[in-house]
């Protein structure tokens, strides 16, 4: 898989006149992580939301490499891999029932289907709570299991929104290697945080949106050569007027 | 087909962990279907078992006995003249007995007597407790109508020199009636009401557990993953069918075995088992489909759980007390009767009516079974539309 380019993508919710996305171009390379931040309502979660396919009418268009990103998933449904900022599993059954769950509706089955459980509990460090059910584990373990089913199709293209919310330290050291790793294997990760500290720990190349538009865009060193750091540059682009 | 089966499990899983919604879907129907069936067992049984006591006061002993002899039976059984017009009012008003005929000095003689010009009838009076059942006071009504034309018929045939056999006037023995119900060889009953009605009722509130794990995969963002791997909406809202399909057929059969156990063990009729267990089963599935439909458009609709609480909670409650469910639709006026054929549980009533108490075939389930299915078809496409429309998905708003 080639370079993710989005090209003058632009959204808004029907009956609503606020545009959510104004003609985001990106182009996001294979094999690297994709820091994308901007505040809260800045239209990150609805363009990782149009990246998963969970919302259509957006207009522009998306391409992996030379074929649209559609057309990747109708020939590879599972090319693309989402772990949402919510707990987006079954809190009423175990670890290993959802990731059964998980990887069964991604048409895995049988040995396969056993392996690739195996496989995402052990990267996520999850084996131990199998057996557990989902909704009593802590906030990391919880953390962990998202980022464990967001791996069972192993997908090229992994979207990461705001994977380290609420964990502790270690967990969340634990995540952000992780993640580091999964890049390190070809994979396209696109990433969201709030977390400046950890957008510079891992991200090769970022972008700063704000009302649906792309402010800065380019190589981590690229954006922040004043050395003034990523915080400060956010800050600046984005005024420090409260948003919520 | 494989993705259809894992959303089976899980959402078998999923329900299997929530004892209290399983309990509300089997123990509410079947404690409603041991009380209600025990409760409303006399009304069931036309009156017959009821006892009405009634006295009459007459100067005439003589009168008094023959009248009493006259009315007793059927229900109404004759209790001793009170002392006086005001002890009698007294009686009436606790209800001890309920009716009293209060016959006047010179009836005998006025009967005898021809119509006047004007042609009133001589008068008697019944003093009754305002309690009592209106069917039951115009039965007891005929019956005093009855015996005076019997007294009348009686005194014109002496005038006239004829002799008879005064029991010849007698209404009870003016004809042998025999009532003969058509389709089953049991009469209907309070059992065979209320196990069908209250199954219905019960099979309609897995809307409550539908919406429930609905509303927590939509807000925790399940719904929404399971979008992103390209699961369509229409396969994750089937794959809701299969489970609650298999609860309600498991309503069906313990519902069964409650009406055959569980009400003649607290002293209530045995349930009567139909012929055709094929039709019931058709019958089952057909208000399984329409009640899965339901649970499906206001899991879809509700945006929180207390949203879906209060319009599935409210909506069958609603259905159920116009659909004859709480009430039985015979009792209610021809208005309400006429109300109650929206009620799509009303439909499910008659269809299991049909295979239950008269022994029908599948002529008879025909209608209220497509009536079902055409239900269910257009509740499965609303919640597509209105998933369509809302936009449910949509965490990211």
């Amino acid at each position: 898989m080639g370079t993710l380019n989005l090209e003058a993508l632009s959204f808004h919710y029907p009956g609503r006149g606020e545009t959510v996305l104004d003609k985001v171009t990106l182009a996001i390379p294979a094999g690297g992580i994709f820091g994308l931040l901007g505040p809260n309502g800045a239209g990150k979660t609805t363009l990782i939301s149009i990246l998963a396919g969970q919302l259509r009418g957006a207009t522009g268009s998306i391409s992996a490499g030379d074929e649209t990103l559609e057309a990747l998933r109708r020939r590879r449904p599972h090319s693309l891999g989402l772990v949402p900022q919510e707990y987006a599993f079954y809190p009423m059954l175990s670890c290993a029932e959802n990731l059964r769950f998980f990887g069964a509706v991604q048409g895995l089955a049988g040995a396969r289907l056993k392996e690739r459980v195996e496989a995402a509990a052990a990267f996520a460090r999850v084996e131990s709570v199998l057996r557990r059910r989902a909704g009593r584990l802590s906030g990391g373990l919880k953390r962990r299991l998202n980022l464990a089913i967001g791996l069972l199709g192993q997908p090229e293209i992994l979207l990461l929104d705001e994977p380290t919310v609420g964990v502790d330290p270690q967990s969340r050291a634990f995540l952000l290697e992780s993640i580091r790793s999964l890049a390190g294997a070809g994979r396209t990760i696109v990433y969201t945080s709030h977390y400046m500290e950890e957008v510079e720990a891992i991200c090769d190349r970022v972008a700063i949106i704000d009302h649906g538009r792309v402010l800065v865009s380019g190589a981590l060193s690229d954006v922040i050569r004043d050395g003034s750091g990523l915080e400060e540059l956010f800050m600046q682009l984005t005024h420090r007027s409260l948003r919520d | 087909m494989r993705r259809l089966l894992a959303l089976w499990e899980k959402e078998t899983l999923a329900l299997s962990r929530d004892v209290l919604g399983l309990a509300v879907l089997f123990l509410m129907p079947a404690a409603f279907i041991v009380v209600m069936s025990l409760a409303l067992s006399d009304v069931f049984k036309g009156g017959a078992v009821r006892q009405t006591a009634f006295a009459i006061m007459a100067a005439d002993p003589k009168l008094a006995e023959r009248l009493a002899q006259s009315l007793a039976g059927d229900g109404f059984r004759a209790a001793p003249a009170p002392a006086d017009e005001a002890a009698a009012r007294d009686g009436v008003r606790r209800g001890t007995p309920s009716l009293v005929l209060v016959v006047p000095r010179d009836f005998e003689r006025a009967l005898s007597a021809p119509l006047d010009a004007r042609n009133t009838p001589p008068e008697l009076t019944l003093l009754t407790d305002p309690a009592l059942p209106p069917t039951q006071l115009l039965a007891f009504r005929q019956r005093v109508l009855g015996a005076a034309l019997g007294l009348r018929v009686s005194s014109m045939m002496r005038r006239a020199g004829i002799s008879a056999d005064p029991d010849a006037f007698d209404l009870k023995r003016a004809a042998t009636l025999s009532i003969e119900a058509i389709g089953n060889s049991v009469r209907p009953s309070s059992v065979q009401q209320n196990v069908p009605a209250w199954l219905i009722f019960g099979m309609f509130f897995v809307v409550m557990p539908i919406s429930s794990l609905f509303i927590v995969e939509r807000r925790e963002g399940t719904l929404a993953r399971l979008v992103s791997l390209r699961v369509p909406f229409s396969l994750l809202l089937l794959g809701k069918v299969g489970p609650y399909f298999a609860v309600n057929l498991a309503q069906g059969a313990l519902m069964l075995l409650a009406g055959r156990t569980l009400v003649p063990w607290f002293g209530g009729e045995t349930l009567a088992l139909p012929g055709r267990w094929d039709l019931l089963a058709a019958v089952t599935a057909c208000t399984s489909f329409a009640a899965i439909g339901w649970g499906l458009l206001v899991a879809v609709c509700s945006r929180t759980l207390e949203q879906a609480t209060v319009i599935g909670g409210v909506g069958n409650i609603l259905a159920a007390a116009v659909g004859g469910i709480m009430v039985p639709r015979f009792v209610m006026p021809e208005a309400m009767q006429k109300l109650s054929e929206v009620s799509p549980m009303a439909w499910a009533l008659d269809a299991f009516h049909a295979v239950i108490l008269r022994q029908g075939g599948a002529a008879d389930i025909a209608a209220p079974c497509a009536k079902l299915l055409a239900l269910a078809a257009a509740l499965l496409a609303a919640a597509l539309w209105v998933h369509h429309r809302r936009r449910v998905l949509t965490s990211a708003q």
